[in-house]
């Protein structure tokens, strides 16, 4: 990929032969080396573990209906079980892979104009990682289950009589090498496959979420590996490292297991931000404003991420001073993630709004990240923490940041790129619909838990007194809205495989190279050269009557038309 | 607005300025070079990203041990005591031996390396046995200091305060203030009724109090056991320390020295389990290597291979000095 | 079940005090007046952001949607450095002030003063121990008003957490360590009515059951309290412990151990007389194999079924029934003879006792003992 014939035109057509019928199968598809099969698999993955592990949340919302015993059979225990796997599954199955190795490993080469990512077998090694570690928690299930919260604090998560324990620890060691070997891969390919012409600040922002994100993949998880490691040794053998008895230090446990956690979910936003930036550039037909510190504050936030996991710990004997330092330095990584939100809607500004439905899930990414961000805040401040450390509060906090930024993040994106990835177009109306169906219904859900916590309710509660029964009430109705709103999002895109209209290469008339090729992309990505320009700029975009999508109109595109070329920017 | 840019972003580019068609001057390439995967524009653009991307795999190598260190930074740093004296319980020479074996594997790890580089198959070839053989030395070293002390129950856990050779079984666990744990048992026929493990999960005793009562001089074996542990018998040991269960009858030993032992496996254990694993790496580049894949074209295998065994090495001259040298 | 009228009927049979918010609860320590000026003030700045944010979203939305037909407008500015400056300057000052007020509020929730009135507190699996300087111990919570009161805690088994929410104040319980919190409180509560005291730390089955009440009483009322609690048991004829006093012991015992059969983490107390005394019922066995009557009686290792029960009470692991994990704690130290005659009491005369453990015959009025 070094000089390009500019004279030749971009050859987009659809064509009978792209990446799903290029080989047939099943054998075709378990031993690919096609990022773009890779992607699809894990997506397919993650999606059902996603249901998976919203009908185990339905569950637990359904159990809180009335204090005390609500469904036939649901005690306690089996309670603590739903609420521990609809967290892990969430967690490790789910938001931790869902951008980076569905959407990233399908995207990112294409956008980089490259033929596949840098390491084509790790990664569909990565893929069988996720499939063993998937099944290893799942026949935790069956050998008795866990019900120690995903977050498996000691001792109770050493002592606890439940038989999946060690299952389901080594099913997430699994899952966290998975993550390793997709970050290594992708910043490889992001320093090693970046066509001629693409320096860094060339790229589209979603690769430099990306990269941020597969920093955080490679140098958090090992942590989380030998964490897992040494529980797994310690609930077997006894070593006592956390056991007081033994000489070992419980609290030492939640050090080292937040050291992973809380850049985790700095794995599970920065790519959902990387899309956002993608979706209100490319549907508001405007470039982004602020381009350099939004690409700056990934990187800023990456590594400032390494350095707050003790604000999960304020309540736990933690030293006063630890406590300070991790208070201050919590804030100041407020700062870049709320610039971003101004960025993003600096880019509204003068721009041309279309509000289809990758539009709409970013406008709601906007209000409910603000929400979750905001609400950081009270929890970040050490005093008022303490009345809400472990309260539904912050339940309500992570599930706005998690659920209602990263997942409202990654479905924007699975609509912005279905187009691209499946060749159809779904229904617009149905998935406005379905968007605002789940905002209301995740505003419902989550905002009432804030009151929950705040009025005094703690987290993991089977039982509870009477009086947070109303709020209860209210947070399930919204869980099953918000359900509706998903399973009409899933049925509409599941139709759009039978029969929706055929997609252009590029429906929204976006600038980044993945709009430069077939929609679905052939085998190889690129029938020609695709140009690499900034791929912010929409002067040259215009809509095309014949090919009912967009084009680059030549004659305003200054790589072609050198007249144009002399303009500067502004 | 900018303007493009097309020079290529990357050095030591052979081909020519046409781009016309990238199918046309790729192929060619890609026809040269048989090992040269399609995404990859040159061999050295390929060998380029194989490095970047071992590289990183070392750095979360680090950080995987780099949680043990910072467990045995702890630890030591609760019980200072424990591990200058339970230090003394290694064998210096030995572990001395090992650190010896691993760095010359180092060494033909990177002649191996040249000779890949420069065409020299037989070097490469001898250079890996001998590589090879030096990891089968590390491990039957660690081979005899493990059944050593395994066989004086110097181990991790409760197991480090039973005497050793008790055959008859009479010290059970029970005698202890914490009952240890082995193994679990699973209990398939009623699964509701989770799972009943062997392990106990609170103590007899209130496991709360502060933890530095020793019920006996050496920690927290009872009267009994070292009681029992003075009559039985002998076996060959180090002739410095002369009895078997020594280190529940030397009234020296701090209590908590089980905490030293519990470190110890972990770290030296994870890094055989790394030094097997770079024996499987090793054995699988001889075969590559007799089989003639290597030259100076590509050797890319033998170089990343040789730069994970050098962080297996290097982990090891940080565990040597930290478990058996400083007291 | 019918959900709206539980909950109609919840909220009305609520709290009886005022000064609850729609965000929390009243002010019922003195250092919930700051958290809760911290919370307001946080709230109100989130409030004016957030509304912000919202209506500047609306407002551009609708001024700058694409016009149809016309090509886009390209004169959207792509940076503007004091703008830029100015949204990333002023937040961060916004939430270093923040930082530095809950900083320094926080100082005076870690800081007891010299002076405070000292509780020990356990918590185990499944509740909590609140003993008195003076030896008294109790299962909720109780507290003079108007002095500094410090809890000094610690956990038998795993971790849990100490949370009031109307004082404002939570700490987590470590087993092998021990950590404190403080608080005061100046509002008597009324009678019959207690502050929640919740577990905040998930601990197993039992974390959402382990609610205790705080009852705050104006000193000479909680010194008379206190007198009382340290002799309750000691007061109490012998031969009225297990209908007094067993009761309220068994409280502690009805997480794990069910009246009517039902098996639960432990073994259920129904018949258990019977079958430790080698009445009907049949022999018991232990997991080791033994039975029960092979270890209890004249000249093996528990004289008296007494002697088992008691050796139960205070070293559970020795013999475990068989089909049960040895899970109970240790009551040693919490129980003492007398109480634990009263829990063998107890034991001896279940038919008296409802399954819930309510005494079903009349009990007489007490003399001069008083207990809640």
């Amino acid at each position: 990929m070094t000089t390009i014939n500019l004279s030749q035109p971009l050859d987009t057509a659809a064509r009978p032969d792209n990446y799903i019928t290029h080989t047939r199968g099943f054998m075709s598809w378990a031993f690919t080396l096609d990022h773009k099969r890779i992607g699809v698999m894990y997506l397919v993955s993650v999606l059902v573990s996603f249901f998976v592990g919203g009908v185990f949340a339905l569950l637990v919302r359904t159990e809180l209906l009335t204090p005390g015993q609500t469904i036939p059979g649901v005690t306690a225990d089996v309670y603590n079980h739903f609420f521990t796997l609809h967290g892990a599954i969430m967690v490790f199955l789910v938001i931790i892979p869902s951008i980076p190795a569905a959407l990233g490993n399908f995207i990112m080469p294409i956008m980089l104009g490259a033929k596949d990512v840098a390491f084509p077998r790790l990664n569909l090694f990565s893929y069988y990682l996720w499939i063993f570690g998937a099944l290893f928690t799942v026949s935790s299930l069956l050998l008795g289950g866990f019900d120690t919260g995903w977050t498996f604090y000691t001792p109770y998560s050493t002592t606890t009589p439940a038989g999946g324990v060690i299952p389901a620890l080594t099913g997430v060691f699994i899952l966290g090498f998975s993550s390793i070997f997709t970050g290594l891969n992708f910043i490889v390919t992001v320093h090693k496959l970046r066509p001629p012409g693409m320096t860094w600040f060339r790229m589209p922002l979603f690769l430099w979420a990306i990269y941020a994100t597969a920093i955080i993949q490679v140098l958090a998880t090992p942590v989380l590996g030998i964490t897992l490691l040494l529980l797994i040794v310690e609930r077997a053998f006894n070593i006592g490292i956390f056991d007081p008895s033994m000489g070992g230090d419980p609290v030492l446990y939640q050090h080292f297991f937040w050291f992973y956690s809380h850049p985790a979910v700095y794995i599970m936003i920065l790519p959902a931000m990387g899309i956002i930036s993608e979706l209100i550039s490319v549907h508001a037909h405007r470039h982004i404003f602020g381009y350099k510190f939004i690409a700056l504050s990934s990187i800023a936030i990456a590594i400032f991420s390494f350095l707050v996991w003790g604000h999960h710990m304020f309540i736990s004997g933690q030293s006063p001073l630890l406590n300070t330092l991790f208070s201050l330095i919590s804030f100041s990584v407020a700062i870049p993630s709320a610039v971003k939100v101004f960025n993003w809607m600096s880019t509204l500004y003068k721009g041309n709004i279309v509000l289809n439905t990758p539009m709409l899930y970013a406008l709601a990414f906007l209000v409910l990240f603000t929400i979750g961000g905001l609400t950081g805040i009270h929890l970040a401040t050490l005093n008022t923490d303490v009345h809400l450390h472990d309260t539904y509060f912050v339940v309500a906090h992570f599930h706005y940041v998690m659920m209602g930024s990263a997942l409202i993040g990654m479905i924007g994106g699975l609509h912005h790129w279905w187009p691209k990835i499946t060749g159809r177009m779904y229904n617009e109306n149905l998935g406005r619909i379905g968007c605002i169906t789940v905002f209301i219904g995740f505003n419902v859900t989550f905002f009432t838990q804030f009151f929950l916590g705040s009025q005094g309710m703690p987290r993991r509660y089977y039982d509870y007194q009477p009086e947070y029964q109303i709020y209860h009430v209210i947070s399930t109705i919204g869980s099953y809205i918000m359900a509706s709103g998903f399973l009409l999002t899933a049925y509409y895109l599941l139709a759009s495989l039978f029969g929706g209209r055929l997609a252009p290469a590029n429906p929204w008339g976006g600038r980044s190279l993945e709009w430069q090729c077939a929609s679905p992309p052939p085998f190889d990505n690129f029938s020609t050269q695709p140009r690499v320009g900034d791929c912010y700029d929409f002067s040259a975009i215009r809509w095309d009557e014949k090919e009912q999508g967009y084009v680059v109109d030549r004659a305003l595109d200054p790589t072609l038309n050198p007249n144009l070329a002399a303009k500067n920017s502004h | 607005m900018t303007t493009l840019q097309s020079q290529p972003n990357h050095a030591g580019d052979a081909h020519g300025a046409d781009g016309a068609h990238d199918g046309a001057h790729g192929s060619a390439e890609h026809a040269k070079y048989p090992f040269l995967q399609h995404h990859f524009d040159t061999p050295h653009h390929q060998f380029d990203s194989a490095k970047l991307g071992m590289w990183l795999f070392l750095a979360t190598e680090v950080l995987f041990f780099g949680g043990l260190f910072v467990a045995y930074a702890v630890l030591r740093n609760r019980f200072p005591e424990v591990f200058s004296y339970s230090s003394h319980y290694l064998d210096t020479i030995m572990g001395g031996i090992n650190t010896c074996v691993l760095i010359l594997s180092s060494l033909t790890m990177a002649l191996a390396v040249r000779f890949a580089q420069t065409n020299r198959k037989t070097g490469l070839i001898i250079c890996l046995i001998l590589t090879f053989m030096g990891a089968i030395g590390f491990m039957v070293i660690k081979y005899f200091e493990y059944s050593h002390k395994i066989h004086d129950n110097l181990v991790w856990g409760t197991t480090f305060y039973v005497p050793p050779h008790d055959a008859a079984g009479e010290l059970e666990a029970k005698e202890l203030s914490v009952a240890p744990t082995t193994s679990i048992t699973l209990n398939p026929v009623n699964p509701a009724v989770f799972a009943v493990p062997t392990l106990a999960p609170t103590p007899a005793v209130d496991a709360s109090a502060i933890k530095q009562a020793s019920r006996a001089p050496a920690g927290m074996a009872t009267p009994t056991q070292m009681a029992k542990a003075e009559g039985l018998p002998t076996g060959e040991h180090d002739p410095s320390f002369a009895h078997p269960a020594t280190h529940l009858v030397d009234k020296k030993m701090p209590a908590n020295s089980h905490v030293f032992f519990a470190i110890y496996y972990a770290m030296t254990g994870l890094h055989g389990v790394h030094v097997l694993a770079g024996m499987v790496v090793i054995a699988w580049l001889l075969k590559r290597a007799i089989r003639g894949d290597f030259s100076s074209d590509y050797f890319t295998p033998v170089d990343v291979g040789g730069l994970y065994w050098h962080i297996v090495d290097l982990i090891w001259i940080f565990l040597f000095p930290l478990f058996y040298l400083i007291h | 079940m019918n959900i709206a009228s539980t909950i109609f009927s919840n909220l009305l049979a609520g709290d009886p005090r005022e000064g609850r918010t729609l965000w929390l609860p009243p002010q019922d320590s003195n250092l919930a007046v700051n958290s809760d000026l911290m919370f307001w003030w946080i709230n109100i700045i989130c409030y004016f952001f957030f509304i912000g944010i919202v209506i500047a979203l609306v407002i551009l939305v609708v001024k700058y949607r694409m016009k149809k037909d016309r090509p886009f407008r390209t004169d959207g500015p792509l940076h503007h450095l004091p703008l830029e400056t100015t949204w990333a300057v002023v937040p961060l000052l916004i939430v270093i002030f923040i930082f530095y007020f809950g900083f320094r509020d926080y100082l005076n929730f870690m800081t007891p003063p010299k002076n405070s009135y000292e509780i020990a507190v356990t918590a185990q699996k499944w509740g909590w121990l609140f003993k008195y300087p003076n030896g008294a111990t109790s299962d909720d919570l109780y507290v003079p008003t108007g002095r500094p009161v410090k809890l000094s805690m610690r956990s038998s088994d795993v971790l849990h957490c100490c949370y009031i929410p109307d004082f404002r104040v939570k700490k987590d319980l470590v087993p092998g360590r021990y950590s404190y919190l403080w608080f005061q409180t100046d509002d008597v509560t009324p009678e019959g009515w207690g502050h929640n005291l919740f577990c905040a730390e998930y601990c197993g089955t039992g974390h959402s059951n382990m609610n205790r009440k705080v009852y705050a009483l104006a000193q000479p009322e909680f010194d008379a309290w206190l007198t009382a609690q340290s002799q309750w048991l000691d007061k109490i004829p012998e031969e009225e412990l297990y209908f007094r006093a067993g009761p309220k012991l068994y409280a502690r015992c009805q997480q794990c151990h069910s009246l009517d059969g039902t098996k639960g983490i432990g073994p259920s107390w129904k018949g258990l007389w019977a079958r430790v005394s080698g009445g009907e019922g049949g022999d018991g066995k232990f997991v080791d194999g033994t039975g029960y009557q092979s270890q209890i009686g004249a000249g093996k290792q528990y004289q008296t079924p007494e002697d088992y029960i008691r050796s139960s009470i205070l070293n559970p692991g020795e013999h475990v029934v068989a089909g049960y994990a040895n899970a109970m704690p240790s009551f040693k130290g919490q129980l003492n003879d007398k109480g634990i005659d009263a829990v063998i009491g107890f034991m001896k005369h279940m038919d008296e006792f409802d399954t819930k453990g309510k005494y079903l015959k009349e009990v007489p009025p007490a003399p001069k003992v008083s207990m809640k």
